[in-house]
């Protein structure tokens, strides 16, 4: 056997996209349902316009926290208590757009532990004695955070990224201990009774149940539709925030981009994964495996409902940060100034409608998948139109993208450490 | 129920295959009966070191990853204290790429020194990155030697000292390799949509051929039993002081584990848990609690940790918590309470198991502990747990003796 020649690789397979089923509950507002589910596991996603932008970071972010923690009729351990006698578990998001809460159960438990959740979440009463705990926990993980250099750079991108807009808004320790317990009362009447914008249910339960789910959730609908800032522009330039003794420093690099609905998202995802969204990207290869700078090196882009950003992060030793950052900017100008040569865009090719294929592999991964372009009102040929442009797309497109979006001077460059 | 067939070759090398049909994908899982445990303690961190050197080149294959990605798969690895475990997740239509190059490294590794000189580099960074540069980043390098005193326990993956891996030099790697990563010491687990005729020849084909090599012996200094209360205190730059009690347990085999993870679970895995309802919503005590096991091979821990509330000393902490502990050696827990663990231990079940990576992963360390359908009754053994057992299990180890404290002091 010859060993030295890989084995003949095959097309990778088709995907065919399976959209779930869309009930109306009112103009703006669907309840998706993935019935297909070949086991007894189920999950129902709500999502409340509870996010960041619509509040105080303190209040918000403390209002997300409490939504278990009691009602008038039931206290936050029998709230858990029940969700526990039913197997069922949950876990909540928060971002600037939104709050969503996920619920798992097995089939048989689904309905009663939504019920439990549900009414927890709009009946909130925010006890007193829940108030204050959930308080010194969040200083106190507050200020734990502030010892790391990763939240460091992180708060400070943020604040070059949304620069000048109610996003670039950070939390203070003073901002968590001055909240008051009625901010959350009217935090939450406001967009968690009236702020149900989306629910999303996978898993194989009867017709009935999704009925008696439409009717509980039917009065907490919101009644308008959603708008998003869309004119973001981040402050470019370099700044540092000095912690002495760190043995390493966080970076974060980025600038203002956009989201899926732009023309060039597709291409800039691709360019982007070529520069460091893989474990061979340029990035990684350069800065982990050939320097060992880092244990790791990426990219991302970063979407919001009305917009997005690009994203280059890593934790480097600290005496590397300067070289760090000059191979960096020689990556990006390589990108710039040289075609992609056909080797490497093949392979990142292949290793995208990989990536494609896993991320559409059962029913909870389709329904993400789904999730994720409805959000921005596209359907699934969003998808098709990927492996459609990771097919077509060329060297020279992606020297374009790469002179186009990854302008040095245009770029927020933060460092921590 | 998980359906697998599971052969030997003729070098030793276990093999499980698990047929499923519903996905596009395939994964090909390759576990090593080798992990922390089983280093030097002059030469520690070199079992994770390793790990990252697999990524380096083979004897036929110069870029491990390229050529994976090429066929549109991706592939990771993890060390233990026991083991180190390799996986790819690629289309199903490609398994055959993952088979070339996973046996390729069996086969031989490619040595550089390029590789090990950068892969130093990375793991120190790694280093830094989870233990140095975190606040309480250090509690295991300094709970593991209170804890342990003879066991290779004593010391975390990553290594006791960074200069043990900086240390590193060709000629271990290649001891390393030789004694460890031979068929007889491995188990090679192909999970997904495939023919098993075809699967098994692709197998024979391209392992069949290696050399076996023996089975290491593992004989690994004996942990005296724990006669005494052990603490220590270190001062840290951290906002809260952190309390860690780590309680000796049982080793993974023995129903004990089952008893101190349920257990666990009971007292300090969520909000409703016992000591986050009584130490920390009742009393005010800390702002956060947590139980969970390390679920080692040999003597794992049990360990009770957490944050102190500003104001609140460890002495008053540690009455509350002991006078809470003795409740439950006294009374354990209602029937309400266990059913709801067992609840929820079946829910979280299904959902791990809806992933193709890990029931591949599953199947292996129950494979490595003895049997791969250990993954199809484990949640029977958690059914049939009881509140006299627990009761047992409990006055067996949350004993003062039995326990090592770290205390980590906020410095002003």
């Amino acid at each position: 056997m010859n060993r030295k020649t890989a084995p003949k690789t095959n097309k990778i397979g088709a995907v065919s996209f399976i959209a779930p089923e869309a009930h109306k509950l009112n103009k703006q507002t669907n309840l998706l349902w993935m019935g297909k589910v070949p086991n007894e596991t189920t999950r129902i996603d709500l999502y409340f316009n509870a996010g960041l932008r619509n509040g105080k970071n303190a209040t918000v972010s403390m209002t997300s926290s409490m939504l278990l923690s009691g009602t008038k009729s039931m206290q936050s351990t029998e709230i858990h208590s029940r969700l526990d006698d039913l197997g069922a578990f949950f876990d909540i998001g928060l971002s600037h757009e939104g709050v969503m809460i996920s619920l798992y159960a097995l089939k048989k438990n689904m309905l009663e532990a939504f019920k439990v959740l549900f009414d927890s979440i709009q009946n909130a009463s925010f006890p007193e004695d829940e108030f204050e705990e959930i308080k010194a926990e969040k200083i106190q993980n507050f200020r734990i955070n502030m010892n790391r250099v990763s939240v460091l750079a992180q708060r400070s991108f943020q604040q070059h990224i949304y620069h000048g807009t109610g996003y670039a808004e950070l939390s203070e320790e003073i901002d968590f201990q001055s909240t008051q317990q009625n901010d959350l009362k009217t935090f939450h009447q406001k967009y968690y009774q009236k702020g149900l914008f989306k629910i999303a249910i996978v898993g194989a339960l009867n017709e009935n149940h999704i009925e008696v789910i439409k009717r509980l959730i039917e009065p907490h609908i919101i009644s308008e539709s959603l708008s998003f800032l869309d004119s973001f522009c981040n402050k470019p330039g370099a700044f540092h925030i000095e912690k002495k003794d760190a043995v390493q420093t966080a970076i974060r690099i980025g600038k203002t981009l956009f989201n899926k609905k732009h023309e060039d998202f597709l291409d800039m995802s691709i360019l982007s994964t070529i520069l460091g969204d893989y474990f061979g990207s340029r990035l990684m290869k350069n800065i982990r495996e050939d320097k060992g700078y880092t244990y790791g090196i990426g990219t991302a882009i970063a979407e919001t409902g009305g917009s997005g950003y690009f994203l280059i992060g890593s934790e480097v030793g600290s005496n590397h940060l300067k070289a760090t950052l000059l191979e960096i900017q020689k990556e990006i100008s390589t990108l710039q100034q040289e075609k992609v040569g056909s080797k490497e865009l093949q392979l990142v090719k292949n290793h995208l409608l990989g990536q494609l294929l896993k991320m559409s592999d059962g029913p909870y991964a389709m329904m993400d998948l789904f999730l994720s372009v409805e959000s921005y009102q596209m359907s699934t040929a969003f998808y098709n139109n990927y492996i459609e442009r990771i097919h077509a797309i060329d060297a020279e497109t992606i020297m374009q993208t790469a002179q186009k979006y990854l302008k040095w001077e245009e770029m927020s460059v933060i460092s921590a450490g | 129920m998980i359906e697998f067939e599971r052969y030997k070759l003729k070098n030793g090398l276990t093999v499980i295959l698990h047929h499923d049909p519903t996905t596009p994908m395939a994964v090909v899982n390759t576990l090593y009966d080798v992990g922390a445990r089983d280093e030097n303690e002059q030469k520690t961190g070199f079992a994770h070191l390793f790990e990252h050197l697999m990524f380096g080149g083979s004897i036929n294959v110069g870029d491990f990853d390229q050529e994976l990605q090429k066929a549109g798969g991706e592939s990771n690895a993890f060390t233990s204290n026991d083991l180190t475990n390799y996986y790819e997740i690629i289309p199903a239509n490609n398994i055959e790429t993952a088979l070339w190059l996973e046996s390729d490294r069996m086969l031989s590794l490619a040595f550089t020194e390029k590789s090990l000189e950068v892969q130093r580099n990375v793991v120190i960074e790694e280093f830094k990155q989870r233990y140095l540069n975190q606040p309480y980043g250090d509690v295991w390098l300094e709970l593991r030697p209170l804890a342990y005193q003879k066991h290779p326990y004593k010391w975390a993956t990553i290594g006791k000292d960074i200069a043990h891996i900086e240390n590193a030099v060709m000629q271990d790697v290649k001891d390393f390799f030789n004694k460890y990563y031979c068929p007889a010491n491995a188990i090679l687990c192909i999970s997904g949509s495939f023919d098993t005729t075809e699967i098994k020849a692709l197998v024979e084909k391209y392992y069949g051929a290696i050399p076996g090599g023996l089975k290491p012996a593992r004989l690994l200094p004996l942990e005296p039993e724990q006669k005494n209360f052990r603490e220590k205190s270190i001062d840290r730059d951290v906002p809260a002081d952190a309390f860690y009690y780590a309680f000796k347990m049982s080793e993974r085999k023995n129903i004990g584990y089952y008893l101190g993870d349920f257990l666990s679970d009971a007292i300090g895995k969520d909000q409703s848990s016992l000591l986050n309802i009584s130490l920390k919503k009742e009393k005010g005590l800390v702002s956060e609690i947590n139980a969970f096991i390390t679920g080692s091979h040999d003597h794992g821990l049990f360990l009770i940790s957490g944050k102190l509330s500003d104001g609140v000393d460890f002495e008053t902490l540690d009455s509350a918590l002991w006078e809470k502990l003795n409740e439950i050696k006294d009374s354990g827990f209602t029937e309400r309470k266990l059913n709801s663990l067992k609840n929820k231990l079946s829910t979280a079940k299904a959902f791990q198991e809806q992933g193709l990576l890990n029931r591949s992963i599953s199947l292996s360390l129950f494979e490595l502990l003895g049997d791969a359908n250990g993954i199809n009754e484990e949640i029977e053994i958690y059914n049939q747990i009881e509140n006299n057992d627990i009761l047992k299990f409990a006055q067996s180890i949350l004993k003062k003796e039995n326990c090592s404290l770290l205390k980590i002091n906020k410095s002003k």
